[in-house]
């Protein structure tokens, strides 16, 4: 260790109080700063995550509407729309979902839920794309009416129901008598995990208004076919099929990338805002180091004239105060990273007790590694102002100074 | 005698002109940023309430359960109320009238270029009057609805942007909505408010005839109560009647009466805690800059221990050290959360005023009350106060004769 750093120590030893409430200030801006990245970082992975399950060869087509996709069907999807799509070079698989908002009724408490209607045929495709499947009790299959496969909070206590749902029990959905066959697994938000899942021909019964009115239709490219250049083919083709002009579309496709990506460009401007505003408290940090290091350049001064005359060099001195401010950011930071993870992982775990599992805390080690780095810079930043001036004393005004 | 002590407060803060100014600025940002923040959310929270509070307080609305947050109200539902039941409802004592109230998205064309609107329906005879007073329809040119309108539409202040189809849509364009041809009788007054500044209003016939909408449901039932302090009486007996009619019972409604201001409150909690966590986020920052006012004062305390043993020799008493001291700190505060207040202030109706010219949005605006002022002050007062209760403590409590010696 060197001389300069050893006296730094020293220094910083000397007047423990004041270091100390110089670390705590960086401390809380470093705690806030690393709790709100590595929340950020998680909805990132989680989104990645959702990416690579579902794969990028996806894309789904939906008619113009207000509201929940699907929901408003005022311009609807046909069979005959399929057919026509399918039939499109480069599709691959395609499939229509019904999606309506509905009513189900357990121990005599209701809600309103979304309602899918799924094609038995195409279960594997659009599992995947749901990103989930049945993960308790058995799946739903071809001829299967009035059978229910439920998202995965219906089988929590106090979530939907007071009281949870197991399997073979009875529910109304629409006031028509259901069994429950099985359990999607845990998609992460109380709104995925609230759906319920019918075969299409159950929906169509209890919904005969909606027959061939589908919510979305999902297709798969085939391999090769880039997805943005399929999603413009389609567009193309069905508009004319349609016979509508171009940009009075009553219907528009999109691919599963460009919607993950504005869920993640969302997700980073509201991430990026919270964390100017945790910034402001590391601001606040620095001045407070600046502060503490201007005073002790001042109560050593003589110190300082003393060490000069003795041959000391401007570069020692300014070195000898960097390394003390510099000392202050590392620690702080190291203080603030611990804390910081100790609180990301109580909010993780109180956010996924409340339903929504998809925030969740990751603490890779470049964040871990940053932000020390972050807490280290505050610190030389902080302290290079007080150090010039220290270094630039001249010994004799210095010596002289009372 | 107080004066005094400010006095020295001030000089004693005077000398020592860097440090203070340092243990200012963390004041200063830290209030700026929560004035500001707290200007902008509360502004955006205005704007989007008002968007509600159009209707008036002697208004209800009854719908059907549904999804709320899936579309325009009352159409998302497995349910809907039937398109009589208004009948009923007026027949209720203390209601001056009820009507039915439509919402559809259509396909709106013009200048050949399609749009998603939502068009809303209008009653016709004898609550026309009170509909339009209800909402205090007035238009910027051309005329309201009449009854024996026919294909007749009135649009959304909105519409008469170029933006919208590429050229402004005036009284007496035509337009095709789902197909069909429209005349526009009148362009309606800025509301400031997105959902009737971009809705299109026509006759309750003309979204069941010439729409073809007439499946025997209605989206909304509005009433409107003759006597505002009995509005809850009358909405109870509404879902005594409405639980009769669609054979539900107690606890188990599948529809739902509400008070604009109802709507209000549920829409208002949601933003005021977003508010609250950003509020608390940027408060962190002021803990930081309290503690840099406990860092100057301790510091203070040292250097001035010589002063403070001569002040004790001559016979100051702990009480009055802990006063010097503290009123300084306490000083520290306020004149950082007054300059704070001020800068942000600056910014927060900055931000506004460059979110209206650039960006022509009318959810951005600043909204300070004189609360937030006041309390903001309150609060870097106390924060001083606060953070300076130990270093005086510790300077009142120090022995003269101890440091007399200490001191160099």
């Amino acid at each position: 260790m060197s001389e300069e750093l050893k006296y730094a120590i020293g220094n910083l030893k000397k007047r423990k109080l004041r270091t100390f409430l110089s670390v705590i200030s960086i401390t809380i801006g470093i705690t806030s700063i690393f709790a709100i990245v590595s929340f950020g970082l998680g909805l990132q992975s989680y989104v990645n995550e959702i990416a690579a399950e579902a794969g990028v060869d996806k894309l789904f087509i939906q008619s113009k509407g207000i509201g929940a996709p699907g929901t408003d069907l005022t311009f609807s999807l046909s069979k005959e729309d399929i057919n026509f799509i399918d039939k499109i070079k480069g599709v691959n698989q395609i499939t229509g979902v019904y999606a309506q908002a509905g009513e189900i009724e357990h121990n005599k408490q209701k809600r309103f839920v979304f309602i899918m209607g799924i094609d038995t045929k195409q279960l594997d495709f659009i599992d995947e794309s749901f990103t989930a499947t049945v993960e308790k009790g058995r799946h739903l299959k071809k001829g299967d009416i009035d059978k229910v496969a439920l998202g995965y909070n219906y089988q929590l206590n106090d979530k939907i129901f007071k009281k949870k749902i197991n399997i073979g029990d009875k529910v109304n959905i629409n006031s028509n008598k259901f069994e429950v066959i099985g359990f999607y697994e845990e998609l992460g938000n109380p709104q995925d995990d609230s759906n319920i899942y019918l075969t299409r021909e159950s929906f169509e019964e209890i919904y005969p208004d909606i027959e061939d009115k589908f919510g979305f239709l999902m297709i798969r490219a085939d391999k090769n076919v880039k997805t943005a250049d399929l999603s413009e083919k389609i567009t193309e083709k069905f508009r004319k099929h349609k016979d509508q002009k171009k940009g009075e579309e009553t219907f528009f496709v999109q691919t599963f990338e460009d919607a993950l990506k504005t869920f993640g460009d969302v997700l980073n401007v509201l991430n990026g805002v919270l964390f100017l505003i945790a910034l402001i408290s590391l601001i606040v940090a620095t001045v407070n180091i600046m502060n503490t290091m201007f005073t002790a350049v001042m109560e050593r001064t003589t110190e300082i004239g003393i060490m000069k005359s003795i041959g000391a060099k401007n570069s020692t001195i300014l070195k000898i105060f960097m390394f003390e401010s510099g000392i202050i950011g590392l620690i702080g930071g190291v203080t603030g990273i611990t804390i910081g993870f100790i609180i990301a992982s109580i909010g993780g775990n109180a956010a996924a007790a409340s339903g929504f599992s998809l925030l969740k805390p990751i603490f890779p080690f470049s964040l871990i590694f940053g932000c020390l780095l972050f807490a280290l810079i505050t610190g030389i930043i902080a302290g290079y102002l007080p150090s010039r001036k220290a270094s630039n004393l001249k010994p004799v005004d210095a010596l002289r100074y009372e | 005698m107080i004066l005094d002590y400010i006095g020295l407060a001030f000089n004693n803060l005077r000398r020592r002109r860097l440090r203070s100014w340092l243990t200012l600025i963390g004041i200063i940002i830290g209030i700026a940023a929560v004035i500001s923040l707290i200007g902008l959310g509360e502004g955006l929270r205005v704007a989007i309430t008002s968007q509600f509070g159009l209707l008036g307080n002697d208004v209800l609305s009854v719908r059907a359960s549904g999804i709320d947050f899936a579309g325009p109200p009352g159409t998302n539902t497995p349910n809907p109320l039937s398109d009589t039941l208004y009948k009923k409802l007026e027949n209720i004592n203390g209601i001056e009238a009820a009507f039915n109230r439509d919402l559809e998205t259509v396909l709106m064309k013009f200048n050949d270029k399609e749009k998603t609107v939502i068009i809303a329906s209008s009653p016709e005879g004898k609550n026309r009057k009170l509909f339009e007073k209800m909402l205090n329809l007035k238009t910027v040119e051309g005329r309201l609805l009449k009854d024996n309108d026919k294909k007749k539409v009135l649009i959304g202040y909105n519409f008469g942007n170029k933006d919208n189809f590429g050229r402004s849509i005036s009284s007496g364009s035509k337009v095709e909505i789902n197909g069909i041809t429209f005349e526009v009788v009148g362009r309606l007054e800025k509301k400031g408010s997105f959902i009737i500044d971009n809705n299109v209003i026509t006759n309750e016939k003309d979204i069941l005839e010439s729409l073809d909408k007439d499946d025997g449901t209605a989206n909304i039932i509005a009433v409107k109560v003759k006597d505002v302090d009995k509005i809850n009486i009358v909405k109870k007996n509404i879902e005594k009647i409405l639980r009769k009619e669609r054979n539900v019972k107690k606890g188990e409604e599948n529809f739902i009466v509400q008070s604009p201001v109802n709507a209000i409150e549920s829409l208002n909690s949601t933003l005021f805690a977003i508010q609250l966590f950003i509020t608390i986020i940027a408060t962190i920052s002021l803990l930081v800059g309290g503690i840099g006012i406990m860092n100057t004062m301790y510091t203070s305390v040292l250097e001035r221990t010589k002063e403070i043993g001569i002040m004790k020799a001559l016979g100051a008493k702990n009480s009055e050290i802990f006063k010097i001291f503290f009123i300084e700190s306490g000083f520290l505060g306020l004149v950082g959360g007054s300059l704070g207040l001020i800068i942000g202030l600056i910014l927060a109706f900055g931000f506004a005023f460059i979110g209206r010219t650039f960006l022509g949005s009318q959810l951005i605006q600043a909204q300070v009350t004189l609360t937030v002022i006041i309390g903001s002050m309150l609060f870097s007062f106390i924060l001083g106060i606060i953070f300076g209760v130990l270093p005086a403590i510790q300077a009142s409590k120090l022995i003269p004769v101890d440091s007399l010696r200490k001191a160099k």
